[in-house]
């Protein structure tokens, strides 16, 4: 009897690791020694009104919040050897070892491991000083303060870069597929104009999680420069990097071959004491012709109620 | 062949080799990862300061690596320690008298920085509370956390000539000793003196002329550090600074140790004895941005000396 219970509660725990196995299927096999951007590689392709096409599903290294190699360098930190790494914003060398071949790493000590990982990057945002310690105390309480932790939407700049982009002569849609584990949140998407409409009057606006976006070409750069937010998203996924409804972010994607560049400039004059421009990331275009995105399951956050320390997760 | 003596066997067959298995794979890390330690082997002493600052290193908990949510992906360690919140109370001496003191630090490695926060118990306010603090080659006095950056809010006293003393303290606690022996590279030399691993090595930048000599435990932790100033002209950078109490003090525990007691003397004599309440080494948010009074102070001054 005892032997049955076990067996139940086992295929109990892999039905619940399936569909996140799912998820990680693609990719799971994408060996990577390190996590600097990738060299592009192939032609660029154009519209035929000669802009460059960034259409495409742009998970070549799996999705950009994903994972701890990615989350690294989102944070500013580019392991470009087995021996060297480098502070992005900086370029200070950042000391790097083999790992210990003789001491595995237990699911805490890698939680642990993986939190700090995440935060060494120097590139913050300068908060001015009257938010300072509420900003180490939202990180520090990230679990129950993380407005995206309770299956919320990331918002922008914390989205990244989109999984999809399809571009259209006066539009684009951007799709951000939801995420479980270490990021709980629900799928995005974006449609905007880049037809030369001007942005509705900030105080005209009702705050959103995406706000009122509008994009433009500034020579092969596409700009989207977003206002009329809510407040109730953080610009990163680690930090406590909270913001006002006053928040305007500009977005620049940049494609080259098959790398597409992104950087977010935020401004918000109530809360930080100068704009902040967050660490270049680049994505692969998936390489498969035919790649889809797959179905995201139903973001349901189940974590929290048995979350007893401060540890991140 | 009785079925439960079946069943122990292959129990035991497969325990064999699952611990063959994990073996081979270990040793298969360990070759793919060698590639550095193959390089040094030649050259003896430099393998042995590789091996020592790594060691050195892993006491404290600064190399650390992690793939959740990455598949097949193995990236090698790096140094995770940049930010730190130290808080600890003590006695603090000036010109040899003692004063009981809270005593809070906040630090970070990129850009070198470091707040010291120093409140004195008894005596008047104004002279017992103190914050001083210095970013790479600028230091001022704070009358307030951040003051000076909004007009109104406090006052940022310029006090450049601290600088070097100041950044002095950021590299030698251990974190920045392992940092700056690893950035030396062949410049840090080890050695055993007294049965004892010592570290020693030359600091950098504005700290040029500074030699740091740090001992190593038998858990490889630094359990002093002392510097020296070769250069000629007289300075307030030799300073002598004992560590002990290793643990995690962290709220949020990241498996860093960091020393629960700091003694710092000067001549021989004691300037400051802490006991550590906590250590935040979750890399929190801190900052350290220059007043525009500071930086503007700052290029008087350099101007004036003729850039020197």
């Amino acid at each position: 009897m005892r032997s049955y219970r076990s067996s139940l509660v086992a295929v109990a725990a892999l039905l619940c690791l399936l569909p996140a196995a799912a998820g990680a299927q693609e990719f799971s096999s994408l060996r990577r020694t390190i996590n600097a951007p990738p060299k592009p590689s192939g032609t660029t392709p154009r519209t035929a009104d000669g802009h460059p096409d960034l259409t495409g599903v742009w998970n070549g290294l799996g999705d950009n919040l994903l994972g701890v190699p990615n989350q690294i360098a989102n944070d500013g930190v580019s392991i470009d050897s087995e021996n060297s790494s480098h502070d992005i914003a900086t370029g200070t060398p950042i000391a790097t070892f083999p790992r210990n071949a003789t001491r595995g790493l237990n699911n805490e000590q890698a939680e642990r491991a993986a939190s700090l990982l995440r935060r060494v990057g120097s590139n913050r945002p300068v908060y001015k000083p009257q938010y300072w310690q509420m900003v180490k105390e939202f990180d520090q309480n990230a679990n129950e303060e993380d407005p995206s932790n309770n299956c919320m939407p990331a918002g922008i700049p914390r989205a990244g870069i989109p999984s999809y982009i399809g571009q259209y002569p006066n539009y684009f849609i951007f799709i951000y597929p939801g995420q479980g584990g270490l990021i709980a949140t629900q799928t995005m998407y974006r449609m905007i104009p880049a037809d030369g409409r001007k942005h509705t009057p900030l105080e005209d606006l009702d705050g959103t999680y995406t706000g009122e976006a509008i994009a433009h070409w500034e020579g092969d750069t596409l700009v989207v420069d977003t206002w009329g937010f809510n407040s109730s998203t953080w610009f990163d996924q680690i930090g406590g990097y909270f913001h006002s409804e006053n928040m305007h972010v500009v977005e620049r994607f940049h494609r080259d071959g098959n790398t597409l560049t992104w950087t977010a400039t935020v401004e918000d004059p109530d809360v930080l004491l100068e704009p902040w421009t967050t660490t270049p990331r680049v994505a692969l275009l998936n390489p498969k012709a035919d790649a889809m995105l797959p179905e995201s399951l139903p973001c349901s956050e189940r974590d929290l109620t048995h979350t007893v320390t401060k540890e991140h997760h | 062949m009785p079925k439960k003596t079946r069943v122990l066997q292959i129990s035991m067959i497969a325990v064999a080799a699952a611990f063959v298995f994990h073996n081979a794979f270990a040793q298969n890390e360990g070759k793919a990862t060698s590639g550095a330690d193959a390089k040094t082997a030649a050259a003896g002493e430099t393998m042995d300061r590789a091996k020592i600052l790594r060691a050195a290193a892993d006491a404290l908990g600064m190399i650390r690596w992690s793939d959740i949510g990455a598949g097949a992906t193995r990236l090698p360690g790096i140094d995770i320690v940049n930010t730190m919140e130290i808080v600890a109370s003590g006695t603090i001496y000036d010109n040899g008298q003692p004063s009981t003191c809270e005593y809070r630090a906040a630090l970070a490695y990129v850009p070198p920085s470091m707040r010291v926060e120093i409140t004195r118990k008894g005596g008047d306010a104004a002279s017992q509370h103190t914050i001083q603090t210095v970013r790479e080659n600028y230091a001022w006095n704070e009358s307030e956390i951040g003051a000076g950056l909004i007009p109104g809010k406090g006052t940022a006293t310029p006090a450049m000539p601290a600088a070097k003393a100041r950044l002095l303290q950021l590299w030698i606690f251990p974190y920045g000793v392992i940092k700056a022996a690893i950035a030396a590279g062949d410049k840090t030399k080890v050695s055993m003196e007294n049965g004892d691993t010592v570290i020693t090595l030359p600091l950098s930048g504005s700290l040029a002329g500074v030699t740091a000599t740090a001992t190593l435990d038998s858990k490889n932790f630094i359990t002093k550090v002392e510097t020296r100033d070769e250069s000629a002209a007289p300075s307030n950078l030799g300073t002598e600074v004992e560590y002990s109490d290793y643990a995690d003090h962290g709220e949020v525990l990241t498996d860093i140790k960091s020393p629960g007691h700091i003694v710092e003397k000067q001549a021989g004599k004691p300037v400051l004895d802490l006991r550590v309440k906590m250590v935040d080494a979750n890399d929190p948010y801190l900052v350290f941005p220059v007043p525009s009074n500071v930086k503007a102070a700052a290029t008087a001054s350099a101007s004036k000396t003729g850039g020197n």
